[in-house]
């Protein structure tokens, strides 16, 4: 009896469950839609950003990517933006949690996304998370490029992140060794902090 | 057992005798009371409805039911145009330089990697193809199209880490306004 009762509900309630579900989805390959709804889902329920894993599912659509790939890719996200969030805080904004996503996805580890919380509480962690995956992704190794956004943290602003980058990435093209570059510029900015304070480096 | 109770059933007997003995009646009666009904307005039609809608009497409760009923109408549409706080749009310009390409397009997070919904247009005769976009403050990930199949990175932006697809992802970040 009780079975019957939950095949009726189920029939009842599938019409609603597919007008749920995000319209985007429908360009996703059919094997694996259903499972990358399914995770979609959960996401939405823990409050993570079930969009990136929409966009992550629609990218491998786009490339032409099997469907255990773009399922694989998608699962991957969900783990990132679920250890992003639990590093960052559940105060975090959903940009922050992706770009936080990206860092370990980058190869920063949750502890180094803890500290940075830690040192700018009350700041948008949007740019320096952003800047820690770009210099990873310019061949910084992921501890100097974590050493450094760290390092930066408690004095620097979004726009001084972006200079540092902009600077590392300049010496980079000029031939510098990645970690040589960031480690150079990262004395250059303490230097430049201690004489704006007026203590003689 | 006192005399009264002994006459008792005595009393009882005697009255349902009396009142199962035939009433004689008047044989108009039955005419004079349906002249009566005949003569008398016929009720309002629509029933209990239409009587309280002509006298509307409510409890408190249903007052305050109907009051929260009307207000939901009246402000639930007022509600849904009323737009949410939105983040600061910013202009990001796209370029990508390929002379012999007869098309271009950009895909990323910001447009559902659709390959048709972001053109590039070209710039000049140098080959140069660019096409400005609105987004919200954010890090995105895209890539351009060159020929609707040939997939290109930005050169000119950092490259985003990992390559579950086969081909490489450019980042941008677009800040808030602070």
């Amino acid at each position: 009896m009780a079975g019957k009762l939950a095949r009726l509900a189920w029939i009842a309630l599938w019409p609603v469950a597919l007008a749920a579900q995000d319209p985007r989805l429908g360009r996703v390959d059919p094997s694996v839609r259903d499972s990358v709804a399914a995770l979609t889902d959960s996401a939405r329920v823990e409050g993570l950003p079930a969009n990136a894993l929409i966009e992550k599912a629609l990218e491998g659509t786009s490339k032409q990517a099997r469907g255990p790939v773009i399922l694989a890719a998608v699962r991957a996200l969900a783990a990132e933006l679920r250890s992003a969030r639990s590093a960052l805080g559940s105060s975090s904004t959903t940009a922050e949690v992706a770009a936080g996503a990206a860092a370990l996805h980058s190869g920063a580890r949750p502890t180094d996304l803890a500290d940075l919380r830690l040192r700018r509480p009350a700041q948008s962690l949007l740019v320096p998370l952003g800047v820690l995956s770009d210099l990873v992704a310019r061949g910084v190794p992921p501890d100097s490029a974590s050493h450094a956004v760290l390092a930066l943290a408690s004095r620097a602003a979004d726009e001084d992140y972006l200079a540092f980058r902009r600077e590392v990435e300049r010496d980079i093209a000029l031939g510098a060794p990645p970690a040589a570059a960031a480690a150079v510029r990262l004395n250059a900015s303490a230097r430049q902090a201690l004489t704006a304070h007026g203590q003689k480096p | 057992m006192s005399e009264h109770d002994r006459d008792l059933p005595d009393l009882i007997d005697r009255v349902a005798r009396t009142l199962r003995e035939p009433v004689a009646t008047d044989g108009a009666l039955d005419a004079r009371i349906m002249a009566r009904v005949l003569a008398a307005p016929a009720p309002a039609a629509g029933g209990a409805w239409w009587r309280w809608l002509r006298r509307p009497a409510l409890s408190p409760l249903g007052a305050i039911g109907l009051a929260a009923i009307l207000a939901g109408v009246l402000l639930a549409p007022r509600v849904r145009r009323t737009p949410a706080a939105r983040p600061t749009l910013s202009e990001v310009q796209f370029v990508f330089v390929a002379p012999r390409a007869s098309s271009v397009s950009v895909v990323g997070d910001f447009n559902d990697w659709n390959l048709a919904a972001t053109p590039l247009a070209r710039a000049g005769a140098a080959g140069v193809w660019s096409v400005s976009v609105p987004l919200e403050p954010g890090r995105y990930t895209y890539a351009f199209v060159v020929d609707g199949r040939r997939w290109a990175a930005d050169p000119d932006a950092p490259r985003a880490a990992g390559d579950d697809f086969g081909t490489p992802n450019s980042v941008v970040l677009v800040r808030g306004a602070s």
